[in-house]
């Protein structure tokens, strides 16, 4: 702005206070427009607090991430059993379906966990926080913060320190494989409502890809192992 | 910008306002030209107001996200438990490896890295009711397991309940006594330690969530924690713990006397080399064959 104020006649009775109205007004519209931005910029952070700060991956509460956290686990157990029974046994067909759960299971268990380094998650769920909330109905994750320790449910299908110890321990032969069977078609009933889950709600395609090859595959040795047990003379 | 005559009729020549707003500040001129001094308090109030709020807004937000990823794992946030005060940390080489009937010098106690036994404890949730022999546990520890050990002299009870609580069933956890620590709970992750006088401390929380399975503390993450072979490692009857002082042929800490680690995944850790020298002699003190693999 090059010209001066002065050279407009009709303006110089009102010139002094029209122009310092004018500047008020101009800074008035400035920091309305700052205030604008910054309330702008704090409603964002806000939207971000309700969100994850990761964009595109799997947010600490969704179904990717409970999946993965809680089938890691469930799986690891799985790869127990299998491991001590593949010990163990003299029995080929047993050795067989124990070597061929414990590194399926394994190398689905080390994508999962790759998943989570990958989304920024922990790859070991919060101990006491509830399994299973991802799954819908249940709705109460949010209160994860207050659970203490140890307070966590059980996942379907687990079993007990007790149980795992008795297969460990007792005499190996056609018993322990018969309850080794037992215990781990009970595993796999319990997986399988999980992994269909995913399988149906899962974000990521690829979730629900592994999600799906677990269903297909865990229910084949269902009824694998339900003939084995038949065959074995139990149930 | 061109002012002057073109903004002849608003007499502010600043050629801001369109044509709506030109009347809207003539008349706001017209009053307040007569009026002239009064500040707008009211529009100051606001201001000023609304600026607070906002700023109360980002605070707040900067301390929930801070809060929140407070204890979460990630690339910029490889150990969570430096908010911890108390933790002490010393960094160790992984992948040293001792034969059963060694022992290990260890530094600490109970000890939380260095040499260890080629076969790990059992980590998959155990509550031992036994204290457990120091060079297998602490290969766990490699895997990425935390290991409460607490002085059965002084923890008992509820107190001995709650932490079964968080460890029976818990992948890369381990419980067991430790006679004569020097603190009633102390537990130990590869590289950390924390000593804590009861079982309802919160940090003992905050440890394992900083430090279990965490990829930038454990040299081996993800290691399995079944026990490899039963016939080695029992769960049911693990090698016991050895209070005896080791003895002058002990491994030391820098991994005297321990085999030379050839059959192990690489070591993942910054800071600690491969070892790529000749394989060291087989310990004199034993007779068993050096590993072929």
């Amino acid at each position: 702005m090059t010209s001066e104020p002065t050279t407009e006649p009709d303006q110089d009775d009102d010139e002094t206070p029209a122009s310092r109205i004018d500047r008020r007004h101009a800074v008035v519209l400035a920091v309305a427009a700052l205030v604008v931005l910054v309330v702008g910029a704090a409603i964002g952070m806000l939207i971000t607090l309700t969100r994850t700060e990761q964009t595109g991956d799997p947010d600490a509460n969704s179904i990717d991430v409970g999946f993965a956290q809680d089938m890691r686990i469930h799986h690891l157990q799985a790869i127990t059993m299998a491991g001590i029974e593949r010990d163990r046994t003299t029995d080929p067909e047993l050795h067989a379906i124990a070597f061929d759960i414990e590194s399926t299971q394994l190398s689905q268990s080390g994508e999962m966990d790759g998943w989570l380094t990958v989304w920024g998650q922990p790859e070991l769920p919060e101990i006491g926080k509830p399994h299973m909330a991802w799954m819908g109905g249940t709705g109460h994750q949010h209160g994860s913060t207050t659970a203490s320790p140890g307070s966590g449910s059980v996942m379907p299908g687990m079993a007990t320190t007790e149980e795992l110890n008795r297969l460990r321990t007792m005499p190996a032969g056609p018993e322990s494989d018969v309850y080794f069977l037992q215990l781990m078609l009970r595993h796999h009933q319990g997986a399988l409502p999980m992994a269909q889950y995913a399988a149906d709600h899962a974000s990521q395609a690829y979730v629900r890809d592994l999600a799906g090859k677990m269903v297909a595959g865990q229910t084949a040795e269902v009824t694998l192992m339900t003939q084995m047990l038949t065959a074995r003379g139990a149930s | 910008m061109a002012s002057g005559t073109k903004s002849k009729g608003a007499s502010g020549p600043r050629g801001k306002g369109a044509g709506a707003k030109g009347k809207n500040v003539r008349a706001a001129r017209s009053t307040s030209a007569v009026a002239r001094k009064p500040k707008p308090w009211g529009t100051i109030i606001a201001t000023i107001a609304v600026l607070a709020l906002a700023a109360g807004v980002f605070t707040y937000a900067a301390v929930q996200i801070n809060e929140k990823n407070k204890w979460v794992v990630s690339e910029d946030n490889r150990d969570p438990s430096d908010n911890i005060p108390g933790v002490q940390k010393v960094e160790y080489k992984g992948s040293q490896h001792v034969k059963a009937e060694q022992r290990v010098a260890y530094d600490q106690s109970p000890p939380f890295g260095g040499p260890h036994d080629g076969v790990w404890a059992d980590c998959t949730g155990i509550v031992y009711p036994t204290a457990v022999r120091n060079e297998n546990m602490v290969h766990s520890l490699e895997h990425g397991t935390v290991w409460i050990a607490y002085d059965p002299g002084r923890i008992q009870g509820g107190a001995l309940d709650k932490l079964k609580s968080k460890v029976e069933g818990q992948q890369y956890m381990m419980l067991s006594p430790y006679p004569g620590l020097d603190r009633p709970v102390s537990l130990q992750s590869w590289g950390h330690q924390l000593k804590v006088d009861s079982a309802d401390d919160a940090r003992i929380d905050d440890f394992i969530r900083s430090l279990r399975g965490n990829q930038y503390q454990t040299p081996e993450p993800g290691g399995r924690c079944d026990a490899a072979d039963p016939t080695v490692f029992d769960v049911t009857k693990p090698p016991p713990f050895v209070s005896e002082k080791p003895g002058p042929d002990a491994v030391k800490m820098d991994g005297t006397g321990a085999i030379t680690e050839t059959n192990e995944g690489q070591m993942q850790t910054s800071g600690a080399p491969l070892p790529t020298s000749a394989p060291a002699a087989p310990p004199a003190a034993t007779s068993q064959p050096a590993p072929s693999q």
